[in-house]
């Protein structure tokens, strides 16, 4: 019988032992048309994969980065599917024309949101997906449990599309990527053009995900 | 196969009624079983499965019980009846608009003027799609109904016979040599009167071939008019004419559970079957679904009724299913559910041509299908392609079905985006708003952003739609609060709102 293994390291090397896999080959990226998050991602939201973007402050430019993603995609002809999880989407905030390779899905709550993402991830009709949780009931997005976001990736994974998940503070624990806005964009930034805006946007690495402890969940 | 022969189609269902009884069961599915007629001890044997061994027709019920242990009796099942007969009928008008509702299981088809080996291929795939549906028929080809009518008790038989005389093929017969065929078959096959049968035994003539090779005006002469008909039906040259049913025009069904049902699983291979049936009949009479409309009726005689829009028409019985059991998941009423209604909306099948270049979808199905998932999760009117008006109104804005090809790209506009996108709150949050002198805000209560307001734009006065009664005019501001955080609030008829975050 094997020894039982006693560091972290040696765990992972029993497991690449047990369950050897290839090495996932890259499958590409999507430009988001925003340099600091595009240098963070090493040139796009990656294919494939689920990358969560914290807007850890109001008005921290979330929303600017969903308009310039559907600019960029549309120049791409890609399709794009924003599930909305709070229906706060504005069509007029982005050009007309930029909207034609959208499905926009309007939920209610996060049972709808999750259940929407999971449905379009494995379509492989989209290139990008983008699950915008913000505005959603924390506490209810706290008790998704951990399995879900692993779901969702082997999704992405099964369907090939670069996924963006906004969030208002880390949520999904062990993602490939994530990355969090924690400046808050003054009043004259309405004077300035949404290009300059995003320009200046500057993204750093966020925190993991805290879980709610057995007390709290019975509390909810 | 010749034109000739197979002017005619009997599509049959043996032990009809026991089948329609377990289409709507799944428990019975390869159980012994035993379809009985009559109350307490006179009840006897009507019908029995395969399974049940040892039990035969006509035999009492208790009998039935004591040769086979485990077989299960039931009395038939006449809503189920009708609806395996509709399904019946809605897959004859696979094979041609003339069709004949028989009898319980029987459908005869006229087949004149239509290719014969397309008909052939067409009742192999009609064979094939009924028993997905739970419906296990024979299809009988033969120059008149009658001669098909014994084409397809003969493919019906567990060993038939392929010889020259009758071409048999999986569950499909067509009669060649009549002649022949006719005169192996027992002479109740011709379906005499009991006092015929009984002179026909007491002359020896065990077949329809004896009864034939006798002079039919000798026959008639003893035998009287329904004698020469007797053997007219026994030499194969009965003709009779088709009365055709109308194709189905309403495309629904209803089903009352009794008991009440809790679970979505019964409903859900209910659904099932009825989707089935509803496909067939659309797709005989050249339609498909548009849109489909699920009804659940309550214990407390309350109704639960939910529209679909089918992105993309068509007749996919499992693309509905999954649109059907996606909104199931997530209903959950107060009473046990007493009964369903599923209807579909016809509409003709859409017509359409890709260009070279257009970027269309990888899987349109998997697409289409989602989308209407999608659909039944949050509803059908939330999920689209947005189409903004020419207006400036708030959510001014339809939703629409999504192109299948994206378009190229139109150019930059010609002014550039200003400022950061707005991120709505629906609906909009009343909110408290207090002025400082100049008439600026400079407090904000209410709406989940009470502070105080740190600098602020505007006034931008919009109005529109005077023309109509819902005429609307705002005052449009820009706050940002001293916390953080840039919010569109607006001043309009029925006070202070904050119209959403600038994000």
């Amino acid at each position: 019988m094997p020894r039982p293994p006693t560091t972290l390291q040696t765990l992972r090397q029993l497991l690449a032992k047990r369950f050897p896999q290839t090495p996932r080959a890259s499958r590409g990226s999507h430009p988001t048309g925003i340099a600091g998050i595009d240098a963070a991602l090493d040139g796009g939201l990656p294919a494939g994969r689920l990358t969560e973007l914290v807007s850890a402050r109001p008005s921290s430019g979330g929303q600017s980065v969903v308009s310039r993603l559907l600019s960029e995609t549309r120049v791409a002809r890609e399709r794009v599917a924003l599930v909305d999880g709070s229906d706060a989407f504005d069509p007029s905030a982005v050009p007309p024309d930029c909207l034609r390779h959208l499905v926009w899905v309007r939920c209610r709550d996060c049972g709808q949101a999750l259940a929407a993402a999971d449905i379009l991830l494995r379509d492989g009709n989209y290139a990008v997906v983008v699950l915008d949780l913000r505005g959603l009931d924390e506490r209810a997005l706290r008790r998704t449990p951990p399995s879900v976001w692993h779901r969702l990736q082997r999704a992405a994974e099964a369907g090939g599309a670069a996924v963006l998940v906004q969030t208002q503070s880390p949520l999904a624990p062990a993602m490939p990527a994530r990355l969090v806005l924690e400046e808050w964009l003054p009043l004259s930034a309405s004077l300035r053009t949404r290009a300059e805006i995003l320009d200046t946007l500057e993204p750093g690495r966020a925190r993991a995900p805290r879980r709610l402890d057995e007390g709290e969940q019975r509390a909810g | 196969m010749t034109p000739l022969a197979m002017r005619y189609a009997v599509v049959r269902a043996g032990n009809f009624s026991l089948q329609a009884l377990r289409r709507g069961d799944p428990a019975l599915a390869g159980r012994p079983v035993a379809l009985v007629c009559g109350e307490g001890r006179k009840a006897v044997v009507t019908e029995v499965s395969a399974e049940a061994h040892g039990v035969e027709e006509g035999i009492p019920a208790a009998l039935a019980f004591a040769r086979c242990p485990g077989i299960v009796i039931r009395s038939r099942d006449p809503s189920g009846e009708v609806e395996a007969q509709r399904l019946l009928i809605a897959a004859a008008f696979g094979l041609s608009p003339r069709v004949e509702a028989t009898g319980p299981g029987v459908c005869t088809v006229d087949l004149q003027g239509a290719d014969p080996q397309r008909a052939w291929a067409r009742a192999q795939a009609i064979v094939a799609e009924l028993a997905m549906a739970g419906l296990c028929v024979t299809i009988g080809f033969g120059r008149t109904p009658l001669l098909s009518s014994h084409a397809a008790e003969h493919a019906g038989r567990r060993d038939p016979r392929s010889d020259e005389s009758v071409k048999t093929e999986a569950a499909l017969a067509v009669l060649g040599d009549e002649r022949a065929f006719l005169a192996a078959l027992p002479v109740a096959a011709a379906s005499p009167s009991p006092p015929q049968a009984e002179i026909l035994a007491r002359w020896g003539l065990r077949t329809c071939g004896q009864l034939t090779a006798l002079p039919k005006a000798g026959i008639g002469a003893r035998l009287g008019a329904e004698g020469m008909a007797l053997w007219e039906r026994a030499a194969g040259e009965t003709i009779r004419v088709l009365r055709p049913v109308e194709p189905a025009k309403t495309f629904a069904a209803e089903w009352d559970y009794e008991p009440p049902v809790e679970s979505a699983e019964p409903l859900l291979f209910r659904l099932r079957r009825f989707a089935e049936r509803i496909a067939l009949e659309l797709r005989g009479a050249g339609f498909v679904a548009e849109r489909l409309t699920l009804t659940l009726l309550m214990e407390d005689e309350t109704d639960c009724r939910r529209e679909f829009r089918l992105p993309e028409p068509g007749t996919d019985i499992d693309g509905w299913m999954r649109v059907l059991a996606s909104h199931l998941e997530g209903v959950r009423t107060a009473a046990r559910i007493c009964g369903a209604r599923l209807a579909a909306s016809p509409a003709r099948p859409p017509e359409k041509q890709d260009g070279l270049f257009d970027m269309g979808l990888r899987d349109p199905q998997a697409f289409w299908e989602n989308l209407a998932r999608l659909g039944a999760i949050v509803g059908s009117d939330r999920v689209g392609t947005p189409v903004p008006a020419d207006s400036y109104r708030l959510d001014s804005f339809t939703l629409e079905k999504p192109q299948e090809a994206v378009p190229p790209p139109e150019g930059q506009p010609p002014h550039p985006q200003r400022g950061p996108a707005l991120r709505r709150f629906r609906p909009e949050r009343p909110l408290g708003v207090e002025l400082d002198g100049s008439s600026r805000p400079w407090r904000l209560e209410g709406g989940g952003l009470g502070g105080t307001v740190a600098a602020c734009r505007g006034p931008w006065r919009e109005n529109g739609d005077w023309w109509k009664p819902d005429r609307w005019v705002r005052e449009i501001w820009c706050v940002e609060l001293v916390g953080g955080g840039l919010y569109q609030i607006a001043r309009t008829a029925a006070g202070w709102v904050a119209e959403g975050m600038l994000d």
